[in-house]
């Protein structure tokens, strides 16, 4: 292996990849399963199965970052593998962060999020899963976790999932109407309802209903399973204390390096393992330690992935095409804060209450159930220190929040330039978006606005 | 009188009134003003709540507060960009997608709470039966002028029904009569879809040009009349808005299927107009459903509230008309 940190491609990863030792190779396995589980593949394995933007893309090359790409991609492998081994997949809608948790204090229960199947049409180039999902109902112009509903149609991506929660209320509407549409397919959904916040002042009245709601979450799992064990929901949140601190870690290393040690496409994967571990929470810990030593090391040793001139950028709203985090660090800059709607994700969960306030508790710092000014305020803090130079704000066209909150955003955060991608459908990237990514970094470079 | 916006068919009138304001539903559906919020709110968002948007921008002086609630994301998040760049106060009240009156019961409370503190006056039962009254009364006043449009044939158009209910919508609490016979025996349809602006008159009277509307569950139309106030207090009033029939936004929207099962066997229209707004995610996740579930035909119309599309509308109407009749 190499070890100088860099960005490197999918061949140049396959090259490295045939001088591993098959020793390593047999080290990592999901499930703690050697005979099935094994995962640690090169990136062109999963192009040869369909993932056919990796080749555009651009990967790190630590060994850590393989291990987390083949982890991450070996997804729809896992979620029928549990099935077929006898554990219950429960699927987790709309709440992105905290239903998982609860879960999770089940012996052998595997929560996923169907919506990160947004993912999929992008590194797949493809609209297997859009078409469909556009032929049930879902227009064109909404959010991509439409994804979800062709997914569900084409019971080909994950298996019939034993029980599906949905959250809706103060949520976007969008994916609250793609899992109306998938209720109308035959599932059958337990619907939460998530309140909307109104300050953090907010009533202890909105604690009280959340509780309620994964009171009820953990009966039904009670019954499906027949274990019935509340004092395991507080090792669980320990567990993802743990990974919660761990990814924190990461991005502030990250974050604060001189020069960046991780590429923003992987750290946009960790963040968003905190949901739910990629349905393997354990391994998933562990890839994320062995992502922190690497880190670590590259910061202590001053190497990292990009320019030590990259300008320092914040991101709003998870790109549902990965290519656009590849785009913007060819293009000289580089990400120090982000915004993915799913801060009750990043946040601690308390330890020292009773479990299920806890959880509603973390719930009620969520990004999208209180006011833009509320969702943004680290991003305000980051520029007021000087942190940032430029936003990138990524919507999809006819997603609610993105419709009524992005001029908010520049609003709020008017003190430094601002640049708005409508991420385009499956390999939609145009020249034109391409342009404006590079023009916009020129502007940051020079300086112009100050 | 100074005006209370509000944004949603859950956010009781009564209430309103017994503070003291007249409540006005924001419902404009104008091309020019959706663009004076065009500095704020991207081309994708809803044209009613752009529209909306630019005209309290426009009228800022007049309104004392603007109530909203979580029915509907833009809506919602409309509210905190009236907070952000003028000085009229917004209240946001929790309107439950799922079964849970509790949640919505508490949250009256909260509006009553915040809206005695806006008027500096206390919200009495006295005040809250007084104004049941009035605006049950009004109900009933505009319960009679739809049930003319239901007639076999039908005596009244939703053209002037949709003028006569503005009144009620925009607080007139002054019963306006309309004595005009406009019989009509043209197909029977029922309206659905997204809220009808106040100035879309326009889409109803090329509709009505080839169709008769006799029923409707549109914000804006008749949705208001499905209101009906038993009890006595604050009690009355949660209860009556809770029990309304649902919102297809409401999880799951079954019952809202079943709602209108109900109305089309007891109406027997001839076929659904579904008219939607750009961006509606409520309506417009629904349209396959809401065209093969109700074994009616149906033709849909989707909108912007601008007069571009208008030739192309007319003659969708008329060829939908002619399926009708054949």
């Amino acid at each position: 292996m190499n070890n100088i940190p860099g960005k490197i491609t999918m061949s140049e990863w396959s090259e490295i990849f045939n001088s591993l030792p098959e020793k390593i190779i047999e080290r990592y396995c999901y499930y703690n399963n050697n005979e099935w589980g094994r995962y640690l593949q090169p990136p062109a394995t999963f192009f040869v199965y369909g993932a056919r933007e990796l080749k555009r893309l651009k990967f790190d090359n630590s060994l850590a970052a393989l291990r987390m790409w083949g982890f991450v991609f070996n997804e729809s492998e896992r979620l029928f593998r549990a099935k077929q081994s006898g554990k219950k997949v429960i699927a987790t809608c709309g709440d992105l962060g905290t239903v998982p948790v609860i879960i999770m204090g089940f012996p052998d229960c595997i929560p996923f999020y169907p919506e990160c199947i947004w993912w999929t049409p992008f590194f797949n180039e493809s609209n297997v899963l859009l078409e469909p999902a556009h032929q049930l109902g879902a227009p064109e112009a909404a959010c991509f976790s439409k994804a979800a509903l062709g997914a569900f149609y084409k019971r080909a991506y994950f298996p019939k999932p034993d029980l599906i929660f949905a959250s809706t209320g103060a949520s976007c509407d969008d994916y609250s109407c793609v899992l109306q549409l998938i209720e109308g397919l035959g599932y059958e959904i337990e619907w939460l309802e998530i309140p909307y916040r109104r300050g953090f002042d907010y009533p202890e009245r909105f604690v009280k209903y959340l509780t309620n709601e994964y009171e009820r979450v953990y009966k039904k799992m009670k019954n499906l399973t027949n274990f019935d064990k509340p004092e395991q929901l507080a090792e669980t949140i320990k567990k993802i204390n743990r990974l919660r601190l761990r990814v924190e870690e990461i991005k502030a290393l990250v974050y604060n390096a001189d020069i960046s040690p991780l590429p923003a496409l992987e750290l946009m994967v960790i963040e968003f393992g905190n949901l739910y571990g990629y349905a393997d929470i354990d391994e998933w810990l562990d890839i994320v330690d062995m992502i922190y030593e690497t880190v670590k090391q590259r910061v202590a040793a001053h190497q990292g992935v990009l320019s030590p001139d990259a300008v320092p950028v914040a991101w709003i709203t998870p790109s549902a095409d990965p290519y656009l985090l590849n785009l913007i660090e060819d293009y000289g800059m580089r990400v120090v804060e982000t915004e993915y709607v799913i801060n009750q994700a990043l946040v601690k969960i308390e330890e020292a209450i009773e479990p299920f306030t806890a959880l509603a508790k973390s719930f009620m710092k969520a990004s999208l159930i209180g006011s833009t000014r509320e969702r943004i305020a680290r991003i305000q803090k980051a520029v007021a220190a000087g942190r940032i130079k430029g936003i990138i704000i990524t919507n999809m066209l006819g997603a609610s929040h993105c419709a009524m909150e992005t001029g908010l955003i520049g609003y709020y955060l008017r003190d430094v330039p601002s640049i708005t991608i409508d991420v385009p459908a499956p390999s939609g990237i145009t020249e034109q978006i391409k342009n404006r990514l590079m023009a916009f970094a020129e502007t940051l470079r020079q300086g112009y606005y100050e | 009188m100074e005006l209370i916006g509000y944004t949603c068919s859950y956010i009781p009138v009564e209430i309103l009134s017994a503070a003291g304001y007249r409540p006005y539903r924001l419902l404009h559906g104008d091309f020019g003003l959706m663009e004076k919020s065009d500095p704020w709110l991207r081309v994708d968002a809803c044209p009613l709540v752009r529209s909306n948007l630019g005209f309290l921008l426009e009228h800022q002086q007049r309104f004392v507060a603007v109530v909203g609630s979580t029915g509907c994301d833009m809506s919602r998040r409309m509210l905190e960009i009236v907070d952000a760049i003028t000085d009229i106060p917004t209240i946001i009240i929790n309107m439950p997608r799922t079964d849970r009156l509790e949640i919505y019961y508490d949250e009256i409370d909260y509006l009553i709470k915040r809206l005695a503190e806006l008027s500096g006056g206390r919200i009495d039962d006295e005040q809250i039966n007084r104004q049941i009254r009035v605006w049950e009364g009004l109900r009933n006043f505009y319960r009679h002028y739809s049930e003319k449009r239901r007639e076999n044939p039908s005596r009244l158009s939703t053209v002037s029904f949709h003028h006569l209910v503005a009144n009620f919508h925009q607080g007139n609490t002054q019963p306006v009569s309309y004595s005009q016979l406009e019989v009509s025996n043209l197909p029977r349809v029922f309206l659905l879809g997204s809220p009808v602006g106040y100035e879309s008159t326009f889409l109803l009277k090329i509709i009505e040009k080839y169709l008769r509307i006799i029923w409707d569950y549109n914000c804006g139309l008749s949705r208001f009349l499905n209101v009906k106030i038993k009890g006595k207090g604050v009690d009355g009033i949660k209860s009556a808005y809770y029990q309304q029939p649902p919102c297809i936004l409401r999880r799951p929207n079954k019952k809202f299927y079943e709602f209108i099962k109900k109305k089309i066997v007891e109406y027997k229209p001839t076929g659904m107009v579904l008219s939607t707004l750009d961006y509606c995610d409520a309506y417009e996740f629904e349209l396959i459903k809401i065209g093969n579930i109700f074994g009616l035909p149906t033709l849909n119309l989707r909108s912007d509230f601008s007069f571009q599309n208008r030739s192309q509308l007319e003659t969708r109407i008329n060829a939908f008309q002619e399926m009708i009749n054949t």
